[in-house]
């Protein structure tokens, strides 16, 4: 049971580590950093992954796993010396909602067949339990990557310092 | 008190300043920087050369108004279109670093103007290599939502085709929007043959994630973060136009769901 476990969680961590350095070489990020965007979109979406597993509702684990791919993407930012979005967009857009989007658009299309409305009368409220929970997701990983315009009162993240600030005499 | 002009920066006329930030700004805003960041850049910019910024920039070009520092009178206001939008997210960090060089004082307005001039040439990655990683990053995404194997191999393959004729069609200069259109509708077609035969344990997750790699996702979270950052007009401006390709994606999967009988789905 829990070596089963162990297994699947280190699977989602392969396939999203696949996924956010595909998405990188997508979105043009530079080469020496495309594994930096696999690992944190590895390390976001089996964190999402144990989060489900533990109990927690979809937003909220989606939510926390984004926000933790923002702060630990400024602290990437300040290794690699390069601006946090470069890594942060592929490795959010792991999580991208799509089989909730497909239902969405699945959804209106059946809704023009007026047999399929009356056969099946529930369908508005499939589409507007899909359309909410796609909306929301997609929000929530924006959130994610403006964490540090959101959290820090510094303009930029080169002047972010995790360290705590020393007086001037 | 008022500012002593040091002798360490070089003096630049706001008129040329405003045509480099004009082309670093709609450079940035084509190749997928939010707004806040693009004011950063420049303002960062401006400050070592004792000039300041003003922008509005939307989603389809920028005007700005640059002043000097030491004499008010010393104004301009330039607007410029923004080049087609393809994201890229390495021009992001040249300029980024290409900024910060400036304010330490590294370059001088020369350089910074050949610098802009070789960094808007850096190339895209190859297509063959763009299609592949849509395909692998597909195939991965369809294991992820519970695909098989089977589904991940023909959601693999339907991106694959689809991206490589989205880049045939780029080619000969149709409307972009026309692209995502055929494009959703042969990978849909593709992934559609699965849901058809049932040939993998999941049909469903094949054509939801075939098509993933068309989704603005860079428009549409920049969207959100412009709106988050207070750039309303250029927010508005992005998810009007990741709408739109999203419309496009749907009315692409919409033909083909058409073409292969709806009570398949």
């Amino acid at each position: 049971m829990t070596i089963e476990l162990i297994f699947r969680i280190l699977l989602d961590f392969g396939l999203a580590f696949v996924v956010g350095f595909c998405w990188g070489i997508l979105f043009g990020s530079p080469k020496r950093i495309l594994w930096v965007a696999g690992l944190l979109g590895a390390l976001g979406h089996s964190l999402r992954f144990i989060l489900l597993q533990s109990g927690t509702g979809l937003i909220a684990a989606t939510m926390i796993s984004s926000v933790s791919i923002g702060l630990i993407g400024i602290y990437c930012a300040h290794k690699v010396h390069h601006p946090p979005v470069v890594f942060t967009m592929p490795a959010c857009i792991t999580m991208i909602p799509g089989l909730y989007a497909y239902r969405t658009m699945l959804g209106c299309i059946k809704l023009t067949d007026p047999a399929i409305v009356q056969h099946n009368p529930g369908i508005i409220g499939q589409i507007g339990y899909n359309l909410m929970l796609t909306m929301s997701l997609l929000f929530t990983l924006a959130i994610g990557i403006s964490i540090a315009a959101l959290l820090f009162r510094s303009k930029s993240v080169r002047e972010i310092s995790f360290r705590p600030k020393q007086k001037k005499l | 008190m008022s500012k002593i002009p040091t002798l360490t920066n070089e003096y630049v006329a706001a008129s040329e300043f405003a045509d480099l930030a004009l082309d670093i700004a709609t450079t940035l805003l084509a190749s997928g920087a939010h707004c806040g960041r693009i004011t950063r850049n420049l303002n960062r910019m401006a400050k070592h050369w004792n000039l300041e910024v003003q922008m509005q920039l939307t989603f389809t070009g920028v005007v700005l108004t640059v002043t000097s520092e030491f004499d008010p009178q010393h104004t301009v206001t330039r607007y410029h279109n923004t080049p087609p939008h393809s994201v890229h997210l390495e021009l992001l960090t040249e300029f980024s670093r290409l900024t910060w060089k400036v304010a330490d004082g590294d370059l001088t307005f020369e350089e910074v103007k050949k610098e802009t001039e070789r960094i808007k040439k850096v190339n895209h990655y190859n297509y063959w290599c763009i299609a592949v990683a849509v395909g692998l990053s597909c195939a991965c995404l369809c294991l992820l939502a519970g695909g098989n194997l089977t589904d991940a191999i023909i959601a693999c393959v339907a991106a694959f085709a689809g991206s490589m004729i989205r880049v045939f069609i780029l080619h000969h200069n149709f409307n972009p929007m026309i692209s995502f259109v055929i494009a959703s509708f042969v990978t849909t077609m593709i992934a559609g043959t699965d849901m058809m035969f049932r040939w993998g344990a999941a049909p469903e997750t094949t054509l939801a994630t075939a098509v993933l790699y068309l989704v603005p996702g860079v428009p549409l979270i920049n969207s959100l973060i412009d709106l988050i950052e207070g750039y309303l007009s250029s927010a508005w401006n992005r998810a009007l136009f990741g709408a739109s390709i999203l419309l496009c994606i749907a009315v692409g999967m919409t033909l083909s769901i058409a073409l292969l009988g709806i009570n398949n789905f």
